[in-house]
């Protein structure tokens, strides 16, 4: 993991990881704006602006990768560096989580 | 035959949000927006008063593969209306929405449209600047001609204009970063 991805996507924001969370099942963008509003009981709901830009971004950056095309509508796939900043992400989360346990 | 009007209207070209007030402001008023045209005539078509949400967007990922960039806006209730000057317009009633809504759902994905306006619109601007303006200002104050004042005076106005959209940019640029950072 080279330092451009560490500083972009470590930490992550709350939506990229909710976003990442999602492709690891083929999916396309809308549906994952469905999922993740699902995850969250409609707390976060993805702008089709933000989803876009974090698709393209996403893309450039290896952590997802094209698989193909249905009406109009492109479905992505995790790739390895994806799963790899994924599971630093979610070791964050869970030492914040325990530090918060402790701290209650 | 419906009413329609047009009215004469310069946005520069970090003032998408003026603009997206401007045409939700209308459209409350009862004046749907049917397209911009150049250099800025904004055409209007008599409607039933509505609140309704505009919304531009400068992403020029999203030009090169409009079919889909599109349909996603679709997916979520945005109608496409056209494409201005890099950026593009849409536009969703607030009847259809829970709670107000936008294209962009947190500040990350702002500050990256910025980025992108920065790259797309401005960059260039400042290498036209530097290169056409500039150097005409300096040779302007050293010539004897006797319109040579005139022109002068017409370079520092394109040069007040332009450092203007500059420094207004880098200042709202800066504010949305400094409100990420908290």
């Amino acid at each position: 993991m080279d330092a451009h991805i560490r500083k972009v996507y470590a930490p992550m924001t709350e939506t990229g990881f909710y976003i990442l969370l999602c492709f690891r099942e083929e999916s396309h963008g809308y549906n994952v704006i469905r999922k993740v509003k699902e995850l969250t009981d409609g707390e976060i709901r993805l702008g089709p602006g933000t989803m876009y830009g974090t698709l393209s971004k996403m893309e450039k950056d290896g952590l997802i990768r094209f698989v193909r095309e249905e009406e109009k509508r492109k479905i992505y796939c995790i790739t390895d560096l994806g799963r790899e900043v994924l599971d630093l992400e979610m070791k964050r989360i869970e030492r914040l989580y325990r530090n918060m346990m402790e701290a209650r | 035959m419906k009413e329609k009007k047009t009215e004469p209207r310069i946005f520069t070209i970090a003032d998408w949000e003026k603009e997206e007030r401007y045409l939700r402001k209308r459209h409350q008023e009862g004046w749907k927006f049917l397209k911009v045209s150049l250099p800025g005539f904004y055409h209007f078509e008599k409607c039933a008063p509505e609140d309704m949400v505009y919304q531009l967007d400068y992403n020029e990922e999203g030009l090169k593969h409009k079919d889909e960039y599109v349909q996603m806006f679709k997916d979520c209730g945005w109608e496409y209306l056209q494409d201005f000057g890099g950026y593009s317009y849409f536009r969703k009633p607030v009847s259809e929405m829970q709670g107000e809504e936008e294209i962009f759902c947190d500040d990350e994905s702002r500050l990256d449209m910025m980025r992108r306006v920065f790259a797309g619109r401005y960059l260039p601007i400042l290498v036209i600047l530097m290169l056409l303006i500039l150097p005409n200002l300096i040779a302007q104050f050293h010539s004897s001609d006797a319109d040579a004042p005139i022109l002068a005076a017409l370079f520092l106005i394109l040069l007040a204009i332009y450092a203007w959209a500059a420094v207004s940019f880098g200042y709202r640029y800066w504010k949305l970063k400094k409100r990420l950072e908290k």
